[in-house]
């Protein structure tokens, strides 16, 4: 089945079509949630959300973009409002466990001890520590950068998806580029890992 | 080449994206800076872990799962259809009672501070004459009564 037709199909309730749907894109959907998220379950769980509002708005979708395009948009919009509400809940948690009198978690890369022989704590030092700068980069720079690293999209497709132009994901990944190397290199100075 | 320089550009340099002529610049310096090497070595790992998240492998019953979830999001839309007075009527009228009774409980909490004041001036000019009435009535004309 094509694209056209798995779309003919769904606008049609076709269940057998919206299956080879999830299945052909579903790698992708979680992938570039994950980028987004850093979470595995959580990643998985926006990208159900994604296939439910294909689900629910196919009827809507006139085909001016591709389907991967419609599907990365949905993504990463819903990756966005996922950030927005658990730094939210993030908020409230921390409000909560001061007025609790909770001791606040120390930053664990504080911390992070350069001698530990452990490799693969290492590499989670080193995977948390990306996510963390990752997640201070600024919205559109970060949905430029996780598609490009994530998805090998390029610049023109991630144009396409974030309605932007070429000249400007370019001018976006490179200022991710140079703000991820800032981040990076202070953490390196810190010692954190 | 500065090392500052070269702090600036790393990350172009190992994703390859620099001019030739400063691509053999860094190369240069990074073999005789033990400093630098040490960090673009750590950079690079740093962006390694870009390659190892990628793809990552999916739950196998998700579609099994994302099947479940529309239908119970379609048996709780049915439900909620099915009481449109709660939705239309209930939930609103719900929202006014409380808007009002937080302006009520908000206007009652900002009255009794000028009241309490005024209170204590009161209360404090009757203690006053009262304290002050030992000196018209002194305990010589007590006794001579």
């Amino acid at each position: 089945m094509n694209e056209s037709e798995i779309i003919q199909k769904l606008k049609q309730g076709n269940e057998k079509a919206f299956r080879e749907l999830v299945e052909k894109y579903q790698g992708m959907v979680v992938n570039t949630c994950f980028g987004m998220v850093h979470n595995t379950e959580d990643s998985e769980d926006i990208a159900q959300e994604v296939f439910i509002e294909v689900y629910r708005s196919i009827e809507n979708f006139r085909a001016d973009s591709k389907l991967s395009t419609w599907l990365y948009r949905i993504a990463v919009n819903r990756s966005l409002n996922f950030i927005r509400d658990n730094k939210r809940k993030k908020w409230a948690q921390s409000i909560e466990d001061v007025l609790k009198g909770k001791k606040v978690q120390l930053n664990k890369f504080e911390s992070g001890n350069s001698q530990n022989p452990d490799s693969k704590l290492e590499d989670k030092q080193r995977a948390e520590m990306l996510h963390q700068a990752i997640d201070s980069l600024s919205e559109n720079q970060r949905i430029a950068f996780t598609l490009n690293k994530y998805e090998d999209l390029s610049y023109k497709e991630i144009s396409e998806v974030m309605e932007l132009t070429v000249s400007s994901v370019e001018s976006l990944i490179h200022r991710a580029k140079i703000n991820l190397q800032k981040k990076l290199f202070k953490c390196y100075k810190k010692k954190c890992i | 080449m500065k090392c500052k320089t070269l702090h600036k550009k790393i990350i172009f340099f190992l994703e390859e994206e620099l001019p030739a002529d400063e691509m053999e610049q860094m190369k240069y310096h990074l073999s005789v800076c033990n400093d630098c090497n040490a960090f673009a070595e750590e950079m690079a790992k740093m962006l390694a872990v870009l390659q190892t998240e990628k793809a990552p492998s999916v739950n196998p019953f998700f579609y099994t799962r994302l099947k479940a979830k529309i239908e119970n999001l379609s048996n709780s839309k049915i439900r909620y259809n099915k009481n449109p007075f709660f939705v239309k009527i209930l939930q609103p009228a719900l929202f006014s009672v409380l808007l009002i009774a937080g302006i009520y409980s908000g206007i009652k909490i900002g009255q009794p501070i000028s009241d309490r004041t005024s209170y204590y001036v009161d209360s404090e000019q009757e203690i006053i004459p009262y304290l002050n009435e030992m000196k018209n009535e002194t305990i010589e004309l007590f006794l001579m009564e």
